[in-house]
């Protein structure tokens, strides 16, 4: 399917996205911010989301008009960069710690969360080491290089401590290199590798809180399972149709995290299961549109833009179903935002270039520009046809 | 696509399709329990706090009314500066610093300092601007009269729950429940939405109680207190004909406006709630219970020349010697002697069904709550026993059963049923419910109660044990009445204590108003004819000139005032 100029069924589709987060985020932090921090206004949340949507949006301008050929040059300075701005977040002083965590980069007005960076960083990264002329899918070299770099990543963010950002990176990584045909002994064997260091980390006590409390959360509503039980009531008590958009009684303070990891629930409770399953397919039409710009890529036999936009597709999808999992208690609970609609400058910045460069890449190569003559050409057409019908008068 | 791709394609679109799944799982098949627990978490119901209707005396002064007033509570979690915060209150409010500054450091939340502030201080904390200090506006119970009346309105306790009287009785009409609200919570706890309906007005209460009359009794009682050195004494005001109480007070009295600095013995209503052996008030029953059973006339002559009748081992004599009176004497002249001799030959059952039929023994049905019912000693009866009751011991009464009592002997035998209250009023002030107690049973016909009214009226002549009684210009019909008071402990006869009382009304003829005066542990001097009956004769004659009663002897009295129809309009 060959796009005039870019695929507007996926902008349209993340703009309805970021739109429709733009309002939760009013919905969820309005109401109780005020009454919770004297000096901060309803608007602050949304108004600091509005900011940071301008800047994405520039950010997926300045994505989109890239060439894929400047993008595959940028891959390791980008991978480079990412990783120093990951060990920066050590540094005292640019550092911001939230809670036990040291996630965030000083930066102001606000901070930056490095992390989501390395995932783009790496799905550019892997595709053009996948699509480079030296690769070759059953040699160990080839499997060894992307795993060392996934796995010296894996070791910062568990340093910070940030295990849900750990997964991510993982899945995303093997996703890739098993798509690029890697041999599945060299996967079997890694995986079963990194099932020792999984229950080692899982040792941690609130890590393995959090796990007891996935798999029976009313056993302990009040401790340990309280956030999944508050966001199974919150989906709950949303039904059908909802109780109203502003209308949710779980963002006072029962949902934790309600304006970022736990949005969804809150969408699920002001506006029901129609929209939050239309929210979902939206997610699910979105990797859609994503395979099939990079499928028609591969077809063509561009293959750094083939793994580019699989991997972007895959970058977005991911994290949207563990936030989904995660929410809905299929997965143990862990600090990840839903992309375009939780508040969160960093996630936000990130999943809106990966549209802008997916947007490029829908782009059907370049060379079939946009005919402006053409349409203009046609537009006189019509309106001569109408003319003769009509006559002078419209 | 490569096969691969398919395959994880495949798998993340099967992702989705999971993720729909459990959503429909947990949102419409599991749509009901969640809400249940929803709203189990989100929601409590409170009880709906009303603002307490307006209380009226019978002329439309008000009693009891609501202010709005300042509640100064703290958020020590939010306080930056607790030290200086603890040191200006303390200063201001005069609670302990230590204790505040115990509180303010605690890191709590909500917490009360101080409920209900004077308007001054409140308005000194506010201007200090605090952080962590806040104030809520609370209604608060405020009585215009203060004492007077206390024992009848009430009172009520700092979170404005009914404690004495008319507060606690009518407690239901004054709060008008206006059932529950359900009121939002956050995970906190805390109250999200706002219970209290500001406008939610509980119904307005009209008391028969008239201020004036109060005001009279109360200080008549006052100074009685003072005279005598009394530790007790009441006086109740009854309109005789409709059981309407006109004026009840009670010594010791309490301000309800400090509801902190009254004791539940100053709380105490004495007129229903004390029983007292009321002594010779109580010869009403052996005179209406010999005249009923047609025993005696007024002139029959009984011999008290003795001054003294010895009754089984025991003797009991005349105040005064007396030599021999009438029917009619005996009772004016209170002679024991006389009483008893009279009492023996009606015999017990007599008296007892008398006493029952005046409505001793039982609650007078008053609507006041803490009414005692008394007794009528229930031993054999032996000649003792008998003779005892004739001059008014082995019963325990109250006041306002005694006064109930001679009030049938006003209106011309008819028992009443006393009660404070006389309208229930819509909060806008429209008139809901009148409360008029039906009439109640006989206590004597009509023909004994005319002649025991002309018995009674003699007591108060010059030769009469109550001449202090007399009120100038009208005719006073009473009974003294001066008992040897019972000793709370030993429950045998304390010397020297006595309850000195004089019930009756006026006038006499054509009675406004029954009254009883009930004086406890007098010093100085106990006959009820000394004692009480100035009181009652003080109270008398200010309240019939309150009321614009005219004279017996007013030239008036036989002047027939015509209005003209005409002037009407």
């Amino acid at each position: 399917m060959p796009f005039k100029t870019y695929d507007r069924w996926l902008l349209t589709t993340a703009l309805l996205l970021m739109g429709f987060g733009t309002l939760m985020i009013y919905s969820s932090t309005a109401v109780l911010t005020p009454a919770k921090e004297k000096s901060i206004s309803e608007f602050h949340y949304f108004t600091n989301h509005l900011f940071t949507m301008m800047v994405s949006f520039a950010m997926m301008y300045a994505a989109y008009r890239l060439r894929p050929e400047t993008l595959r040059k940028l891959a390791v300075p980008l991978l480079v960069l990412s990783l120093a701005l990951l060990l920066l977040v050590f540094v005292p002083g640019m550092g911001v710690t939230a809670g036990k965590a040291k996630r965030w980069l000083r930066l102001w007005p606000s901070t930056f969360q490095p992390s989501e960076l390395v995932k783009l960083a790496m799905v550019i990264f892997l595709a053009r080491f996948m699509s480079g002329q030296g690769y070759r899918a059953d040699r160990f070299y080839c499997f060894a290089v992307p795993v060392s770099v996934m796995l010296m990543f894996q070791c910062i963010f568990l340093l910070q401590p940030d295990f849900g950002s750990t997964m991510t990176l993982g899945v995303l990584t093997l996703s890739m290199l098993y798509i690029s045909g890697i041999r599945m002994r060299y996967l079997l064997v890694l995986l079963a590798l990194a099932v020792p260091v999984v229950i080692k980390l899982l040792q941690e006590p609130y890590r393995l809180a959090r796990i007891t409390a996935f798999l029976n959360p009313w056993e302990n509503a009040r401790g340990s399972g309280f956030q999944l039980v508050q966001s199974f009531i919150a989906l709950g008590s949303g039904g059908l149709t909802g109780v109203g958009l502003g209308n949710s009684r779980q963002k006072l303070s029962f949902l934790p995290e309600v304006h970022t990891d736990f949005i969804f629930s809150m969408v699920g409770e002001e506006l029901g299961f129609i929209t939050a399953s239309a929210v979902v397919a939206l997610f699910a039409f979105m990797f859609l549109r994503g395979i099939l710009i990079a499928d028609r890529n591969r077809n063509t036999g561009e293959m750094f833009v083939y793994y580019l936009a699989f991997g972007l597709s895959m970058m977005i999808a991911i994290q949207a179903l563990v936030n989904f999992f995660v929410v809905t208690g299929l997965a143990p609970t862990k600090g990840l935002p839903l992309p375009f609609i939780s508040y969160g400058g960093s996630s936000l910045l990130v999943n809106m270039t990966a549209v802008g460069i997916l947007l490029n890449l829908s782009r059907d190569g370049q060379e079939k520009k946009p005919q402006a003559v053409d349409r203009f050409k046609e537009a006189m057409r019509k309106k001569k046809a109408r003319r003769a019908v009509y006559g002078e008068g419209i | 696509m490569n096969k691969r791709a398919v395959i994880l394609s495949t798998i993340i679109a099967f992702g989705f399709v999971l993720v729909l799944v459990r959503l429909a799982d947990i949102m419409l098949l599991n749509h009901e329990r969640l809400s249940r627990a929803a709203r189990l978490q989100q929601v409590v119901s409170r009880d709906i706090e009303v603002a307490r209707g307006t209380i009226y005396d019978r002329r439309g002064r008000e009693l009891a009314v609501n202010v709005e007033t300042e509640s100064l509570y703290c958020e020590p979690k939010n306080m930056d500066a607790p030290g200086k915060a603890a040191a200006m209150i303390s200063k201001l409010t005069a609670i302990e610093h230590k204790t505040l500054l115990k509180t303010f450091s605690s890191g709590r939340g909500f917490t009360w300092i101080r409920r209900k502030l004077d308007p001054d201080v409140a308005g000194h904390i506010k201007r200090l601007e605090l952080e962590g200090i806040g104030f809520k506006t609370e209604l608060q119970r405020f009585y215009p009269e203060g004492r007077l009346m206390s024992h009848v309105v009430g009172l009520v306790g700092i979170d404005n729950q009914p404690l004495e009287a008319v507060e606690l009785r009518y407690d239901d009409t004054l709060r008008k429940p206006g059932g529950m609200v359900m009121v939002l919570r956050d995970a906190s706890g805390m109250q999200i939405s706002e219970g209290m309906d500001t406008q939610a007005r509980g119904n307005s209460i009209v008391l028969t109680v008239d201020s004036g009359l109060q005001y009279i009794v109360e200080e008549e009682l006052q100074e009685a207190m003072l005279k005598w050195n009394a530790s007790n004494a009441v006086a109740v005001m009854m309109n005789p004909y409709t059981g309407e109480i006109l004026a009840m007070s009670n010594r010791p009295t309490y301000d309800p406006n400090s509801p902190a600095e009254s004791s539940s013995q100053m709380r105490r209503n004495g007129a229903v709630a004390d029983l007292y052996e009321p002594g010779s008030t109580f010869k009403l029953v052996m005179a209406a219970a010999a005249i009923e059973a047609g025993a005696v006339r007024p002139e029959d002559r009984f011999d008290c020349s003795k001054g003294s009748i010895k009754v089984g081992k025991w003797t009991i004599k005349d105040s005064h010697r007396q030599g021999v009176l009438s029917f009619k004497e005996v009772v004016q002249k209170s002679s024991n002697v006389g009483t008893i001799m009279i009492g023996l030959e009606l015999g017990r059952n007599k008296m007892v069904r008398q006493a029952e039929n005046f409505g001793f023994g039982e609650k007078t049905g008053i609507d006041l709550p803490g009414e005692a019912k008394g007794w009528i000693t229930r031993e054999s009866p032996s000649e003792v026993a008998t003779a005892s009751l004739s001059i008014g011991y082995g019963v325990a009464v109250t006041p306002l059963q005694v006064l109930r009592a001679y009030s049938a002997i006003a209106n011309g035998g008819v028992l009443v049923t006393p009660h404070v209250v006389s309208e229930i009023r819509t909060p806008e002030g429209y008139p809901m419910i009148e409360l008029k107690p039906d009439a109640g049973k006989r206590a004597v016909s009509a023909k004994t109660a005319a002649a025991l009214k002309e018995i009674l009226m003699a007591v108060t002549e010059q030769d009469g044990t109550a001449f202090e009684a007399a009120v100038d210009g009208n005719r006073v019909a009473g009974k003294t009445g001066t008992a040897v008071m019972r000793d709370g402990n030993s429950g045998g006869y304390s010397k020297g204590k006595y309850a000195s009382s004089f019930v009756g009304f006026v006038p006499a003829e054509d009675p406004k108003m029954a009254l009883i005066v009930v004086i406890y542990d007098p010093k100085g001097g106990y006959y009820g004819g000394l004692v009480a009956a100035p009181v009652f004769k003080n109270i008398a004659e200010k309240s019939l000139a309150y009321l614009n009663v005219p004279r017996d002897d007013s030239v008036e009295q036989n002047i027939l005032t015509v209005r003209a129809e005409g002037s009407r309009q």
